[in-house]
């Protein structure tokens, strides 16, 4: 087999690139360290922790925003903040934790394990995949780009946005949100969706293409499968957001009326274009916790994920049945009964291949020898908390039922468990089990176990109350309350199982601050893993695996430890065979992703503005903000044409018998 | 030296001692916790008043039981997993792996099959709900109110399709009142749901769950009340600054007091026989409490949450003790302070329909949409400041103050004391 393998495309450098007909404005970074190094590469490793770095810190300042919610609620008729600040908080509390915490965590792990779990080097395009990141950031910055006005008054963008996450037509009309925070609000949404389609496409072609030899789809790493799925909900699912968003901004900036009441739009339209992107959206980010714990539950179970067929096609199953179930988010509008029996009906369905995920799951444990090591706790505290979340939802398809519930805490109370006993619990799991592999050290058990139990009790003791409070008549996004509600205690209880949350998820992320300097250090496979991210060393070197790894089962590394005289063979021959071809052939950093970034920035953040005078010093130099605009076009598109005439450009590495890399450039053959 | 005696009768009263702090402390715990878990408030989903609010409950218990039933057995099962196969020791961890099963597809299309089954369970009451929740049934059309319920930020309209009223300049139109839908007990009632801005919803949860108010998009609900009542609704879709206080109230009349309201309704704004005014000018009243009450907006006092249906009916009559001169003034400060270009007192001189009709405001139990009881101290803290119980609203942002062409909002009026407790006089006297 080692012969075949060392035949076919995947040792490198066998392509000859044409003779160099490349145009370099900006000389090639080559800094592996430093700020530069950071800002050019192309390393999925870096890029993958940047995206973390950033949405761990959009995830503090989320749950801040989100602990100021519920100061304001803990007696009834407070006055901490005013209403339009509270607006402002909840709208950007979703917005935040949706599209710039828990998607670029998701993007993170993707960065951070696809190439290494299908045995690649990279993603298929590196660039572009700085490209997304940095195009990402731009989105944080104009979504955010609001708060500065309370700071400074006289920037006058009105605040951050405060007409929700899901932005309701016509609250978003420039005559009931005249002022400059909706804009920003459409533009950053639409440059975060920019980034995701096109990280979704490399990560398709990565997942198709750049398999090792041996790696069938049936052989997948269970979390690589969802990627793949969350990918393809990305790219079908965000079209819908960007013709909604698109719509509205030509509504507010020029004069169109898709959405405007009194020029004859129709501001359903917005919702059910808003939710057949926000319904895929919800599986969006849970399936990637799904496959976290999907690949955490065997780890510790020290046995293979029960019915991966399964998991599998229910992974798939749900992401063809999301498509169809937007409007069960909507049955209060008056849909008319057909429609609303049939989303009801489906939404019945969802449930199905949900719960056989959880069937399976208890199938993994089944059997097996669980040891409870921090990520597993979280792991099972996934399965306990979504569950929960899960019967709640299916309480919510029962449509005349939630007639009751829609907007109400109840709802609140369900998506949280959703999204915080579901995909937070799952990505703190995975967060904790993946820090040794990346950072080469262990996070110490002890205070993982004291976070856990936190951020459990904590988590329960904020959101079971709402489920009461829902059903006792509290609707959401109320800024204050009347003390004869019967609301009282349970807001009070909320707010203090908050505080114990937060104080959870402090601790958490405060030990992990700590061990990232101080951890104990450890191997390649600290938890007997079982997919190929624990054969390489930890942290994994840039170029991952010596050798392009051969599979020859599902859980290629646990088959690996089972036949290491058959591997050692292998490998040696693949080393010898790749080496014959020049070497390892990595790709090169570049300036053009951040520069086309920036100029994406500069273009969003004037058009957003678009008809205010551009005012310097108290002079006016621009009667609207259209030649900054355009400035910022201009960036973005000379970046991508120089980006691609810069070429791929690439180095080549070369494993010596001492263990040491050598690195040489130019040696293209 | 103490005997063992007297150590015993030491231990047993500090056990005593602590056996009761320890029984008053989960007492108290537990009303509490109670009180945390309650759903008896005045808007609980569990406290069902009419047929609607009814059946959605009911296919919500049927949910609770079908979803708690799968919950016992499935997380029985995760729980004994859990305990069983929990590596128990050092020498556990370190034994070698188990079988490395990869599943078992019988028992995996079993539970298919079993979780479809459960959710039909579901599925028939939740299709046979939806057609019954969505309109009056064909039995009861004949007998069925209409109204039209159109929400503004931050307030509701109501309208009587089928009751007219005389209007001063001939003609009739429609009964109109606000915030406050009065109807018979015991008739369906089919609401026409309008707005004129964004999207609003109307929910009253111990009569019937939500229906949006769609704009260029008309809508409805039904409901009954089955017996008199006070209840209380909310917006509930997101709206704008002041969302969260956009509440209203439905009260149920037996038949007979429904058409007594309703003759007093169709009557034009009440006059109360004035003499000449003083040439002094307004009284010097003041009232006690013109503070804003620490800035709580409480809707209720204890009295008034103890029974608002009688709180609600005590309203209908005139107070005692009116001062006509006042109530004279309050009047003419209406429309000297341009209040009658938005809202309506029909037979007085208010013609304005941006703002809810006040023809009959001294009738209602509650102002400033559902948010404050309508007592003359609350109503004067309302026209002292109405931006501070209602972020936002138009009687500030457009009455008080006005815009100038550069959009900045400039003083139009102001309202001293004496002013305040004029126009507090008047619209009380609107009964």
């Amino acid at each position: 087999m080692a012969e075949a393998i060392a035949k076919s495309a995947y040792t490198g450098g066998a392509r000859a690139p044409a003779k160099k007909a490349t145009f370099d404005l900006f000389a090639r970074p080559t800094a592996k360290t430093g700020l530069v190094s950071w800002l050019t590469t192309v390393d999925h490793k870096r890029i993958g922790m940047l995206y973390g770095g950033f949405a761990i810190l959009f995830f503090l300042i989320g749950g801040l925003e989100a602990l100021m919610i519920r100061t304001q609620l803990i007696v009834p008729n407070n006055r901490f903040i005013s209403a339009q600040l509270y607006n402002e908080l909840f709208t950007m509390h979703g917005t935040t934790m949706i599209f710039l915490a828990v998607m670029p965590l998701n993007a993170a792990f993707f960065n951070l394990l696809v190439p290494i779990q299908v045995g690649a080097r990279d993603v298929a395009f590196p660039r572009l995949n700085s490209f997304s990141l940095w195009v990402w950031v731009v989105g944080a910055i104009l979504l955010n780009v609001g708060w500065i006005s309370h700071v400074f008054p006289h920037m006058n963008f009105g605040g951050a946005p405060d007409v929700g996450w899901f932005g309701y037509a016509p609250l978003t009309s420039k005559a009931f949100t005249p002022d400059l925070s909706t804009d920003f609000w459409v533009l950053g949404i639409q440059v975060l969706g920019l980034s995701s389609i096109v990280a979704s496409l490399n990560f398709i072609v990565t997942i198709i293409n750049l398999r090792a030899p041996g790696l069938t789809m049936m052989r997948l790493p269970v979390f690589t499968w969802m990627a793949l799925v969350t990918s393809f909900l990305l790219i079908l699912a965000l079209p819908a957001i960007a013709i909604a968003l698109v719509e509205v901004m030509f509504d507010r900036n020029f004069g169109t009326n898709f959405f405007e009441v009194s020029g004859g739009g129709q501001p359903i339209l917005w919702q059910h274009l808003f939710w057949v992107f926000g319904h895929p959206e919800v599986y969006i980010l849970i399936l990637p916790p799904m496959g976290y714990v999907s690949e955490i539950l065997p780890t510790f179970s020290r046995k293979p994920l029960f019915g991966y067929p399964i998991i599998v096609f229910s992974g798939v199953a749900i992401g063809f049945i999301g498509f169809g179930v937007w409007s069960h988010h909507m049955f209060t509008t008056g849909l008319g009964n057909v429609a609303t029996a049939a989303f009801a009906l489906a939404t019945m369905a969802i449930a199905v291949p949900t719960g056989v995920k959880i069937f399976n799951w208890i199938g993994t444990l089944w059997g097996g020898q669980i040891m409870t090591r921090v990520p597993m706790m979280f792991a099972l505290g996934f399965i306990w908390m979504f569950m929960l979340g899960g019967f709640s939802g299916i309480m919510h398809s029962a449509a005349p039922a939630d007639a009751q519930q829609q907007d109400s805490y109840f709802v609140i109370a369900h998506f949280h468990y959703v999204l915080i006993g579901g995909a937070t619990f799952a990505l703190l799991a995975a967060i904790h089990y993946w820090f040794p592999k990346f950072f080469g050290r262990m996070v110490p058990e002890f205070w993982g176990k004291v976070s856990f139990w936190l951020i459990f009790v904590g988590f329960n003791c904020t959101f079971f109350p709402m489920h009461f409070l829902g059903l006792n008549g509290m609707p959401r996004r109320t800024w204050t309350y009347d003390s004869n509600m019967g609301w009282n205690e349970g807001n009070l209880f909320a707010t203090c199982g908050a505080y114990l949350l937060g104080v959870g998820i402090f601790t958490y992320f405060a030990v992990l601050v700590w061990s990232l300097f101080k951890g104990q250090k450890c191997g390649n496979d600290p938890w007997d893993g079982r997919t190929l991210e624990w054969s390489i060393p930890s942290p994994p070197p840039e170029h991952n695996f010596d050798a392009i790894p051969s599979v020859h089962a599902r859980d290629a590394w646990w088959y690996e430890k089972t036949h290491k005289d058959e591997i050692a063979k292998e490998k040696a021959a693949l080393i010898q065979a790749e080496e014959s071809h020049g070497g390892i052939h990595m790709p090169d950093q570049s300036w053009y992703p951040i520069i086309a970034a920036f100029g994406l920035l500069i273009g969003a953040y004037n058009m957003a503005q678009l008809h205010h005078p551009v005012v310097m010093f108290g002079n006016q130099i621009f009667a609207s903000h259209l030649p900054l605009g355009i400035a910022g076009g201009v960036i973005l598109l000379a970046a991508c044409y120089l980006w691609s005439l810069e070429g791929p450009g690439g180095y080549h590495l070369h494993l010596g018998a001492d263990g040491k890399v050598t690195e040489s450039r130019g040696d293209h053959h | 030296m103490t005997s063992p005696r007297s150590d015993h009768r030491k231990i047993f009263r500090f056990a005593a001692v602590f056996l009761a702090g320890l029984v008053l402390v989960s007492c108290t715990g537990c009303a509490w916790l109670h009180q945390v878990f309650s759903l008896s408030g005045p808007q609980s989903t569990m406290v069902t008043e009419g047929p609607v609010a009814r059946s959605q409950w009911d296919l919500f218990l049927v949910t609770c039981w079908v979803t708690g039933g799968i919950f016992l057995v499935v997380g029985s099962v995760l729980a004994y997993a859990q305990i069983k196969f929990r590596a128990k020791s050092e020498a556990d961890e370190k034994s070698p792996p188990p079988p490395q099963g990869h599943g078992n597809p019988l028992i995996e299309i079993g539970l298919i099959v079993a979780s479809v089954g459960l959710l039909v369970i579901i599925a028939i009451p939740t299709v046979r709900d939806i057609w019954y929740t969505h309109d009056v049934p064909e039995a009861e059309k004949g007998n069925a109110l209409d109204v039209t319920a159109t929400g503004y930020q931050w307030w509701f309209k109501f309208e009587y399709p089928n009751e007219l009223v005389k209007l001063p300049t001939g003609g009739e139109a429609p009964l109109v009142t606000g915030n406050e839908l009065v109807v018979p007990a015991g008739r369906p009632v089919r609401v026409q749901l309008r707005t004129v801005d964004v999207i609003h919803s109307f929910w009253i949860p111990k009569l019937a769950g939500k229906v949006d108010m769609m704009p260029n998009r008309p809508n409805f609900l039904w409901f009954k009340a089955e017996r008199p009542g006070y209840f209380y609704g909310q917006c509930a879709e997101y709206c704008g600054e002041s969302h969260a206080i956009m509440k209203f109230r439905v009260i149920a009349l037996a038949q007979a007091d429904y058409d007594q309201w309703l003759a007093r309704q169709k009557q034009p704004a009440r006059t109360v026989p004035a003499p000449a005014l003083a040439a002094a000018g307004l009284p010097q009243v003041r009232f006690a409490s013109l503070k804003l009450n620490d800035g709580r907006a409480l809707a209720g006092s204890t009295e008034f949450d103890a029974n608002p249906l009688a709180a609600w009916q005590k309203m209908q009559e005139p107070a005692a003790g009116e001062n006509p001169a006042l109530i004279a003034a309050g009047r003419k400060l209406f429309s000297s302070k341009t209040c009658i270009s938005c809202h309506t007192t029909r037979g007085h001189e208010g013609i304005g329909i941006t703002g809810p009709d006040l023809t009959h405001v001294g009738a209602r139990s509650t102002i400033a949409a559902g948010v404050l009881e309508n007592t003359p101290e609350r109503l004067s803290q309302w026209l002292h400041e109405p931006a501070h119980f209602k972020p936002g609203n138009k009687m500030y942002f457009g009455g008080y103050l006005v815009q100038d062409p550069t959009g900045a909002w400039k003083q139009n009026f102001t309202l001293n004391d004496a002013e305040v407790n004029a126009l507090v006089a008047y619209l009380h006297s609107l009964k």
